[in-house]
């Protein structure tokens, strides 16, 4: 009884909050609407109010009556652009967060779809009001929303599919995309010379522009879908990249007709203009951005001493990408990808740890803001704009879209799959041929049309195909891939495995293909490798990392992730010194600084990981699952499934302690335990005199221990190069460290130990 | 799908080409005059794959069987457990890898092994104590026996997400 009582105040705690929830949301509506309609109304009463504004100063000075000094004043005015953005902004996200407390929606029907049905509402209620509700207007489209999606998609771009199958997202973007221009416009010629129609009046040109306008896969809305199933790489990318490539022909394509449509005519050197025109746009979009990418990469070198600024410049170099490829007419979308995949590896060694995280969730949430805000005003103009329906042409193309796509999907395999090594299965192309959404990228062109008469038409059809796509697509194929039991994107982490055994073989690749005499793909891989290294990263990454080879860096930043999750899952009471699995043998109290031999981490580094540590081991947080929609990529901190994982490496790693203590202290098996080495026998390296006197981070009980016997150790090991007594020393000195270490329990911190903390970390 | 006459007439003439003596065998000598692989890392491990055990020349059936290793898979395959696993499986290319690791052919990559073979691929640029960390974790990783050293089982289990029949295939091959 009790607990039913129970359940149903739940239920009912909770509906009552989606009441609560969904009150608010439509007050900000009626906000939202109100100042927006104030927005028209005030276009032309805005030349009395500053006026007004005027006069009551005046007045008061020349005082003919005096007024009261105005406590309260109301001036909307002065703040309106911004606090109706905000506004709008504040209502797109709340209704995202809306989504997801409403437990079975976002389960069935994609975000994509819930915020299209939002913006309608929303257009509707404007309109209801009787105000004009706003319209997706292409400048703010193509200029501030569009950039930062590309530049979260470009940035992570996955790079090594992306190139094992370029050739097959090529064909795919160019002549699927010209295919499906020139099928879509050739075909609605035809069904409009048809009589009884009513569509006489719409010549060649107009439709093969129209067809150009809807051939194109649209990457926002690919991407929004292809989050939530999860598909396997292949296929992601497939899509993915197809509608990232695509611009440039849609540039192109856009562009040559409009100019046509009006002349009437086209002529083969027109043609063959346009043919060099595709060139030109996409090659120069890609060494436009390819410049500011090494810029940016040139720039990240030299951060060290302003890492605040860092991820700002990776904004504004790839903006500026952007920009710089608009303003000639080249490919905007391509230029952005470029300075993404450019300058990624070269920052991303340059720039500190939390740069790097700055860059990630500044670029996740941009784009997500973006896309929210897109399919919302999709809505929103969805309501608004002016339509002219005509059912043979709005069926038709809706028809046209899907059937074209299908043949040339199913053509181009045929073809493609000549050439490639593993070939597309049907259920492969199947997929590829349903996830060509169309979305707001082909509105936004539509409507920079200027032709009043057909552009009305245009319009209404763009926005069914767009509905057509999203709803019906976007919802059904989420069964159909569960249905066609299509391989799902494996979730996890790559490992050290098979980091080492792809290098492997890589190498033996190329090895093979030598022998053959066969310059194939890893070949130039290699190549192009061996040119990175020797030249390039000299130039564009910072001191000591230009030299670090990838296996290490990986190595390093798995070692480092492992021990923050180590901490976090709150291992800190029963591992006094297993914290030292990451990589931090470089760090040494402040009282010596010494070179190093090879360094393996930055000091910059060091400080963000002693910090990391510091702050985690003084609380233990409660890690929250992010949804799925941005997901940070495969992030060990948001991966529940590697607690079991972790508790069994955690046993391991006990387990190696225990056998590291016991064993005598003069040569040691390398355990998990590892950075903190004791001295080598006899090995000539300096660094060994150093390391011995490492401190442990574990807890700040232990360090203060360590911090006086460290100071010993210190003093007694000696510079670098005498070796011999001193070693054994030390190595005494280290004996007693880690009994000590081990003996005491750190526990989680309480707030009594500030200052033992401060005393430590320099 | 049988190999086509007309690849294994390309190999015949890279066999000729490689076979500066003329003398029907390929040596040594002759493999390292390819000068790419003298900078792969791992050149002498490829080039001793291709010897049999205590053989000192390769003749032209050894060579192409090596190579077959490398020919893309046939999905279509059906699996006939009758017939022998076909050289260019993913199992058999997996297990070439695996010899090229475990070069005493015990059937497992001991530590040593490994740190052998990371050494080779990282060379100058690191020292000893990383890469036997690496070593160590790649091992804790792989190794479910517990046996401290990698069978081919956990090789390929490891492997399980890679697309080898992408990555171990040569198109020239085909």
């Amino acid at each position: 009884m009790a607990e039913l009582l129970g359940s149903s105040s739940v239920r009912s705690g909770r509906a009552s909050f989606c009441l609560r929830v969904v009150g608010f949301v439509l007050l900000l509506v009626f906000a939202a609407a109100a100042s927006a309609s104030r927005d028209i109304s005030n276009g032309t009463s805005k030349e009395p109010n500053p006026a007004r504004e005027e006069d009551p100063h005046h007045r008061s000075n020349t005082t003919h009556h005096k007024k009261a000094f105005p406590v309260l004043s109301f001036n909307y005015e002065h703040v309106r652009t911004p606090f109706e953005i905000s506004l709008w902004i504040l209502l797109a996200l709340l209704m995202k967060l809306g989504f997801h407390i409403i437990p079975r929606l976002s389960h069935v029907v994609p975000e994509s779809c819930l915020l299209i049905f939002v913006g309608l509402l929303v257009g509707g209620i404007i309109k209801a009001i009787g105000e004009k509700p706003p319209i997706l207007d292409s400048t703010l489209f193509f200029l501030y929303l569009l950039p930062p999606i590309i530049l979260d998609a470009g940035y992570f771009l996955p790079i090594r599919p992306f190139t094992e199958n370029l050739g097959t997202i090529l064909v795919f973007a160019v002549v699927g995309t010209l295919w499906n221009a020139f099928f879509i416009g050739g075909m609605m010629y035809a069904v409009c010379q048809i009589e009884g129609t009513g569509l006489g009046g719409v010549d060649l040109l107009s439709c093969l522009l129209f067809g150009a306008i809807i051939s194109a896969v649209d990457p926002v809305a690919v991407l929004a879908m292809f989050e939530e199933i999860h598909i396997n790489e292949l296929l992601h990318i497939l899509v993915f990249g197809e509608s990232l490539l695509n611009d440039a022909v849609t540039v192109v394509l856009y562009h040559l007709f409009e100019e046509f449509a009006h002349i009437g005519t086209v002529t083969v050197a027109d043609a063959f203009l346009g043919v060099v025109c595709f060139f030109v746009v996409s090659l120069g979009g890609i060494l436009v951005g390819a410049i500011y990418g090494i810029l940016g990469a040139f720039t990240s070198r030299f951060t060290s001493h302003t890492r605040v600024i860092e991820p700002l410049f990776v904004f504004l170099y790839s903006y500026m990408a952007y920009l710089s490829a608009e303003v000639f007419h080249l490919s905007g979308i391509m230029s952005l990808i470029a300075c993404g995949v450019m300058m990624r590896p070269y920052v991303e060694a340059n720039i500190s740890h939390k740069s790097y995280t700055t860059i990630k969730y500044f670029l996740k949430m941009w784009s997500s803001v973006s896309e929210t805000l897109i399919f919302i005003f999709l809505g929103v103009s969805t309501v608004a704009g002016p339509h002219s329906w005509n059912w043979t042409f709005v069926v038709l193309t809706v028809i046209l879209c899907f059937v074209s796509r299908m043949l040339g999907v199913v053509g181009l395999t045929y073809i493609i799959n000549k050439f490639r090594i593993v070939k597309l299965t049907k259920k492969e192309q199947f997929i590829v041929a349903y996830g060509g959404l169309r979305g707001a990228i082909a509105f936004s062109l539509g409507f920079l049309l200027t032709n009043d008469k057909m552009k009305d038409m245009f319009l209404t059809a763009i926005i069914t195909v767009i509905f057509f796509t999203v709803f019906v697509q976007g919802m059904t194929i989420k069964p159909l891939v569960d249905l066609l039991a299509v391989k799902k994107k494996k979730e996890s982490k790559r490992s050290i495995n098979e980091e080492i055994h792809t290098q492997f073989l890589d190498h033996l690749l190329t090895g093979i293909e030598d022998v053959c005499g066969h310059y194939g793909h890893h070949h130039w891989k290699d190549k192009l490798n061996r040119f990175n290294k020797a030249y390039v990263k000299k130039w564009l990454i910072a001191g000591e990392r230009s030299t670090e080879p990838q296996l290490i860096s990986f190595y390093n930043k798995l070692e480092m992730k492992q021990a923050i999750m180590l901490v976090e899952s709150g291992s800190a009471a029963k591992l006094p010194s297993t914290l030292s699995s990451v990589s931090m043998q470089n760090i040494q109290p402040r009282a010596q600084p010494r070179g190093r031999i090879i360094p393996r981490i930055s000091k910059g580094r060091e400080e963000e990981i002693r910090k990391l540590l510091r702050a985690n081991l003084q609380k233990t947080r409660q890690r929250l699952r992010s949804y799925s929609r941005h997901d940070l990529m495969i992030d060990p901190f948001e991966d529940n499934m590697s607690e079991v994982r972790f508790r069994k490496q955690r046993v391991e790693m006990e387990r190696r302690m225990s056998h590291y203590l016991t064993v005598p202290a003069n040569r040691q098996e390398a355990p998990p335990v590892r950075k903190v080495y004791l001295a080598d026998d006899g090995d000539s390296r300096a660094v060994s005199g150093r390391r011995a006197t490492q401190p442990n981070l574990s807890s700040p009980d232990a360090v203060s221990l360590l911090d006086e016997s460290s100071q010993r150790a210190n003093q007694r090991s000696p510079d670098p190069p005498r070796r011999g007594p001193e070693l054994q020393e030390s190595q005494e000195e280290q004996d007693q460290l880690k009994l000590s270490r081990c003996l005491s329990d750190p526990g989680p911190n309480k707030d009594g130990d500030e200052d033992k903390n401060k005393g430590f970390i320099p | 799908m049988k190999i086509s006459p007309a690849h294994i007439i390309r190999l015949y003439d890279r066999f000729e080409f490689l076979d500066k003596e003329g003398s029907g065998q390929l040596r040594l000598e002759d493999f390292a005059e390819v000068k790419e692989l003298a900078m792969n890392p791992i050149g002498d491990r490829i080039i001793g794959a291709f010897f049999s055990p205590g053989q000192e020349t390769v003749d032209f059936p050894s060579f192409v069987r090596i190579l077959a290793h490398f020919r893309p898979t046939d999905k279509n395959r059906a699996k006939d457990s009758t017939q022998p696993e076909p050289v260019n499986s993913r199992t058999s290319k997996l297990k070439f890898a695996f010899q090229l690791y475990d070069q005493d052919r015990d059937g497992k990559i001991s530590r040593a092994e490994l740190l052998q073979v990371l050494r080779e691929m990282l060379g100058m640029q690191v020292t000893e104590e990383q890469l036997e960390s690496i070593a160590d974790r790649a091992i804790q990783e792989a190794d479910l026996d517990r046996d401290d050293a990698i069978s081919f089982e956990e090789f390929r289990k490891s492997l399980e997400k890679v697309n080898i029949e992408h990555k171990m295939s040569i198109r020239f091959l085909r």
